[in-house]
């Protein structure tokens, strides 16, 4: 049974227990609402919650426990012959492909149930049936996988099928229950507000669960990069290069370089005309021209980041090798720090400029009018008054803006290149942490290499990073609030 | 008030002078002023400007993938290659692969040129061959397996050009960069030129790019995003179903009843830093607890609308919040004063009320969650589909591409041709994103209300 | 509640300094200030009374183009500063605002140390040549704000850490140090404790050594302890002008007469 047919009976039966809940409900006051303790909808609610919640949660924490309890039972298959680490899950990766395979052709109905109980892999051509169906599979298929792989499938069958039995009977046991609870006496309202409260509750833990999630994937992948790769090398080696057959340089020194180059490049973009067109806006623009140019700064806020990639790599990129790099003998890339720099700064300036724009607006009139009545003029006013008044909410946009450059991630998978180096040339094609957390996951490398874990150890690097400069921002933008409250 | 003394303030030259002329200094200041301003007109042009070049170079690149060059050919549908069994079986006849009906177009082809009274000499045969897309082929056996009774006819077949000579009628490939290319020849666009004045070649509007399927490396022209817009469109609808229920509850507890505790400023404190988390990391998340741990399958929506719905979140849960605050206390009060309970002064009043709000900011989580790119690399949806995934609820846990991650798809091929249609897929996107704004800008409109 | 002395030297009265002629302000529709006709003397202190709304306030910053920074807000008629028209297209109103300096009703030091903040319009007006120059204006300033012992060993420190009626003090040294012609004070002393309250008013009528004053304030005590001429706004409307002996002993105008005894305001 697939799982929307499965949530669309357990709905299904939720609503028509609201429906007899309503019913009995009256009639057990014979149809006078003024008897019971509740309104009847209520006691139509307390069977509709207590019918669905308890079942749609089973079906979630059974989708979740099943395939690592169906892996257990597996791998027991498949490590008879002493395989382990990275043999085994290359082993498992196999199970699981061909089971999935097999899937694919009993629905295909290329071969029947009662075929597949007799296959066998010395005899059958696994390998090419799964061809059919899109599965490729390296090298013949050993015996013990296959059985792994038929005996996957019927677990995954047989789980699946009870998963459906459970949750439905679980729907039917909560709707017979509260349906046998209604009565004039019972507290319809006060059950089914419980009910809502605690899923109220559920729903505001989804944050903390999301930022477990992030902490705890991050840690213990690290955690196994570090087993199988020294950690000092990757915090102290000055050279990366990834190398697929092992021995690799993983030092994130060049990253770091390239991520910070490409973010100082950004903000030196964003900062001035994102503050300098806040000013301009807030101080000096009468409201035509502010009717115009704001919303058109927000457009650009509003523009997905791949965009910013491809102007990067299709305008931007050969413009300035044509017209800089290559006239001024600084290099022949078209992806380069600067493309890359110069672009995501485009992609600040909004938000450089609207929380400047708040910042501002938190100056209070009377230093305005202080300064002016002291004969200064606008500009004097805003750089003597208002912008040293405002510099602690500045910085702290600025380093909200640092912070995004930082994780920004496809403008410079698409503008900055993919050579990890150290150099001062902007014009030279660099790399950044994100850029290298894409290429490592993206890659067809196996999943327990270095070469792959050490993405978790860059995004856990990049985490940190600009988990520390966000807390920082935001503490200093509300102690400078403060200062106006 | 001993230290006040009288006279005791400096005079000054600024100070003498008439008001009716300015002094040297005062010009100075005034030119300082104007300087500033000037700053402030070129950080606003340089911003207006960056947006133009950025739009216009999609445009420029993007507009000409809604058009695409077809090549008249007829053909004659011959039973003998095409159905040797003779019993009109689809099922029979699928065996004759693409293959069987490229030898058929190859054939007819010149044939066709010939007839039209179009001189081929000089150019082999192959390379007349060679100005079809390889998606031809697969297109006409589709339409053949259609409808059997095609068989024995002959037909005029508008059959899709290669990038090349689609790029030549767009002006995008010349005869100087065809001496160059080992994928065109001079002798082949000047064959085209003779086919658009004969009627056999042009260039028409493609639907075909937004409904069909991702095509291979070599073949730009067949390129659609079918697959990536069914993607998207049911990554946002998970997102749409997990998380405006979960935000929205999530906003209640924390506006409405949370009591000011340890555990509601972790949450609080949870939700702000997640909102800056770079959404790269969302990736690594789905990747490490959605696929590797609870075995979702890889490149599936429900796994991108997962991973879309924890970055959207903080998103709705900040506007959501917004918005029940702007409904006065006094609603509630008039509620919980007629005997309400507060959860039925919150369903009943407050909620109904804050929810264009709601409605707005939620449209605006979507649309960014619908350009997010980077998560989606990770979790696999960079992967080649072609098959359509099915109708929901099925269809979620089936590969499926999505529209930005198609963009970069489409960028990192080495046929030029793919640069005109990632920019083509930008312009869909963005016309989508453009669509969500304005609603979500209407809804503003029509139900602002001022308290 | 009359100190003769001051009687005395309201004898001893400047030039004119400012005179306004049909003065009309309008912020946006609304008529704000109707035909106001004033001359303001120079070593004098004017002082603006009527009841809240009246005008007096919008009236005391046509004076140095205040209004200037509200859009919506329109002046027409003559105030002229030593017969020069304010309002000419000419006149630049930062040089008018260096003649004409304004203290305002809440005190707002800049958020600089105390000796910044009486520095910024000698700075800004280039008064000093070196710094030497610079301090000894900004000692003579904060010693003409009676101020001076009682910041001078923490002149590095913040404005903002003063106690209300200091911060009020720094504030007028501020204006005082660009050496204006005419101080406009708008309410100075509404938002101080009685006793910085008599510290400002002390040195108001020390001020008028040097400048002349207008001050706007919603105290007729307080007009009446400070000011030499005092000017009554009702509705827009300048409803009486004289010297403060004379409006407060024997109004003219019965709306001036209901307004001293307490029945309108």
């Amino acid at each position: 049974m697939s799982i929307g047919l499965l949530l669309l009976i357990v709905v299904g039966l939720g609503v028509i227990g609201y429906f007899l809940g309503r019913r009995r409900a009256l009639a057990s006051v014979s149809g006078d609402p003024r008897r019971l303790h509740s309104l009847p909808s209520q006691y139509g609610q307390s069977v509709f919650l207590f019918t669905v919640v308890p079942a749609l949660l089973l079906l979630v924490v059974w989708l979740m426990a099943q395939p690592q309890v169906i892996d257990r039972q597996v791998r027991g298959m498949v490590a008879a012959d002493g395989s382990e680490g990275a043999a085994l899950s290359l082993k498992m990766a196999d199970v699981t492909r061909i089971s999935e395979g097999l899937d694919a052709l009993v629905a295909r109905s290329a071969v029947t149930e009662e075929q597949l109980d007799s296959m066998r892999a010395d005899f059958s051509d696994i390998r090419g049936r799964l061809a059919e169906v899109g599965v490729a599979v390296g090298a013949d298929v050993e015996p013990d996988v296959f059985q792994a792989a038929k005996a996957r499938r019927s677990l995954v069958g047989t789980s699946a099928l009870m998963m459906s039995l459970a949750v439905l009977a679980l729907a039917a046991a909560g709707f017979a229950f509260a349906l046998n609870r209604i009565g004039p006496e019972f507290r319809a309202r006060n059950v089914s507000e419980a009910v809502v409260m605690a899923l109220l509750i559920g729903s505001s833990l989804v944050a903390i669960l999301t930022t477990l999630g992030i902490v705890l994937s991050l840690i213990s992948e690290t955690l196994r990069f570090f087993q199988v790769y020294p950690a000092r090398e990757f915090f102290l080696s000055g050279v990366w290069n990834p190398q697929f057959r092992g021995g690799s340089d993983l030092g994130i020194w060049p990253l770091i370089w390239g991520t910070l180059y490409v973010s100082f490049i950004a903000l030196l973009v964003a900062v001035p005309i994102g503050l300098l067109a806040a000013i301009y806006l807030a101080e000096y623009a009468d409201k035509r021209v502010r009717g115009v140019a704001k919303p058109m700064i927000e457009i650009l806020a509003g523009i997905p980041t791949i965009v910013y990639g491809l102007f990067a790599l299709i305008t931007v990129g050969p413009l300035l090798r044509d017209y800089f790099a290559q006239p001024l003998g600084l290099g022949n890339s078209s992806s380069s720090v600067m493309t890359a720099g110069l672009v995501m700064g485009v992609m600040l300036i909004p938000f450089v400029s609207s929380l400047s724009d708040d910042i501002i607006n938190a100056v209070p009139q009377a230093m305005r009018d202080g300064s002016y009545g002291l004969g200064a003029t606008k500009s004097e006013s805003i750089r003597q008054v208002i912008l040293p008044a405002a510099l602690p909410g500045v910085v702290g946009a600025v380093l909200l803006a640092a912070s995004r450059a930082i994780g920004e991630t496809m403008i410079v998978v698409m503008g900055a290149g993919a050579a990890a180096k150290l150099s001062l040339n902007p014009f030279e094609a660099m790399t950044t942490v994100t850029v290298k957390i894409v290429s490592q996951l993206t890659g067809d490398t196996e999943f327990a290499s270095p070469e792959t874990l050490v993405a978790f150890a860059l995004g856990l690097t990049l985490f940190v990073f600009t988990l520390g400069l966000n807390v920082l921002a935001l503490y200093i933008v509300r102690k400078y609030r403060e200062q106006y409250e | 008030m001993t230290d006040a003394t009288a006279n005791n303030v400096p005079a000054s030259s600024v100070h003498g002078g008439s008001l009716l002329s300015q002094n040297v200094r005062t010009r100075r200041r005034n030119a300082a002023e104007r300087r500033f301003r000037l700053y402030g007109v070129i950080a606003i042009g340089l911003s207006v400007a960056a947006l133009l070049l950025l739009v216009s170079s999609v445009l420029n690149n993007g507009v000409s993938a809604f058009f695409q060059t077809y090549a008249k050919v007829e053909v004659m549908l011959d039973p003998e290659v095409l159905d040797p069994k003779g019993n009109r079986d689809p099922a029979e006849m699928s065996k004759v692969t693409t293959i069987g009906y490229g030898n058929l177009m190859k054939d007819a082809f010149p044939a066709a040129l010939q007839k039209a009274g179009i001189s081929v000499e000089g150019i082999t045969d192959k390379e007349i061959g060679d100005m079809l897309s390889k998606e031809a082929p697969a297109q006409l056996r589709n339409r053949v397996l259609a409808d059997p009774d095609l068989l024995g006819q002959t037909i005029e077949y508008w059959a899709l050009a290669t990038g090349r000579i689609d790029g030549y009628l767009k002006g995008r490939v010349t005869m100087a960069s065809a001496e160059l290319d080992s994928n065109v020849s001079p002798a082949q666009l000047r064959l085209a030129d003779q086919m658009r004045e004969a009627d056999m070649l042009e260039t028409r509007f493609n639907w075909d790019f937004i409904t069909f399927p991702d095509a291979s490396e070599l073949r730009p022209e067949a390129a659609g995003l079918g697959v990536a817009i069914i993607g998207s469109a049911y990554m946002m609808l998970i997102v749409l179903f997990l998380a405006l229920p979960i935000g929205v509850a999530a906003s209640i507890y924390l506006e409405e009843f949370a009591p000011q505790n340890r555990l509601t400023d972790i949450i609080e404190v949870n939700i702000s830093n997640l909102a800056a988390v770079p959404s790269i990391v969302f990736g690594i998340l789905g990747l490490a607890v959605f696929i590797n741990y609870a075995g979702l399958p890889a490149s599936a929506p429900i796994v991108g609308g997962l991973v879309l719905t924890l970055m959207t979140l903080p998103t709705i849960i900040i506007s959501t919040r917004a918005a029940l605050k702007a409904v006065p206390p006094s609603i509630r009060d008039a509620a919980l004063g007629v005997g309400a309970s507060k959860m039925q002064s919150v369903f009943h009043h407050v909620l109904p009320l804050a929810l264009p709000g709601i409605l707005t900011g939620t449209i605006i989580g979507l649309a960014q969650a619908l350009g997010e790119t980077a998560p989606l690399l990770l979790i696999g949806m960079v992967a080649f589909v072609r098959d359509y995934p099915s109708w929901p609820v099925d269809g979620f846990f089936e590969p499926a591409s999505a529209l930005p991650v198609q963009v970069y798809n489409f960028t990192t091929r080495g046929d030029p041709g793919f640069v005109e249609r990632a920019s083509g897929a930008i312009i869909v996107l963005l016309v989508f994103l453009l669509c969500m704004n304005l609603l979500a800008i209407w809804l503003r409109r029509k139900f602002e209300r001022r308290w | 509640m009359y100190d003769i002395n001051r009687v005395e030297s309201s004898v001893t009265q400047g030039d004119i300094k400012i005179s306004a002629k049909d003065v009309q302000v309008y912020y946006g529709d609304k008529h704000a200030i109707k035909d106001v006709n004033v001359e303001i003397l120079d070593k004098t202190v004017t002082a603006f009374i009527g009841p809240s709304g009246c005008g007096k306030s919008t009236f005391l910053r046509c004076i140095n183009r205040m209004n200037d920074t509200i859009p919506i807000c329109r002046v027409e008629g003559r105030i002229a500063l030593e017969g020069e028209d304010i309002y000419d297209k000419r006149v630049d109103p930062v040089q008018l605002r260096a003649k004409v300096g304004m203290v305002f009703q809440k005190p707002n030091p800049f958020p600089k140390s105390i000796y910044d903040n009486v520095a910024y319009g000698p700075r800004i007006h280039g008064l000093a040549r070196n710094r030497a120059e610079l301090d000894e204006i900004v000692e003579k300033s904060l010693r003409g704000a009676a101020l001076w012992n009682e910041v001078k060993d923490r002149l590095a420190e913040p404005g903002t850490g003063l106690s209300g009626g200091q911060q009020q003090r720094l504030c007028i040294a501020r204006a005082v140090a660009t050496a204006p012609e005419v101080l406009l004070m708008d309410e100075p002393c509404s938002a101080l404790d009685p006793i910085a309250t008599s510290q400002v008013e002390d040195l108001i009528d020390q001020l008028r050594a040097d400048f002349s004053v207008v001050i706007v304030t919603h105290s007729m005590q307080q007009a009446a302890r400070v000011s030499q001429k005092t000017a009554f706004f009702h509705l827009g409307n300048l409803v009486e002008y004289g010297s403060t002996d004379d409006i407060f002993t024997k109004p003219q105008d019965s709306r001036t007469e209901a307004y001293i005894s307490g029945r309108i305001g």
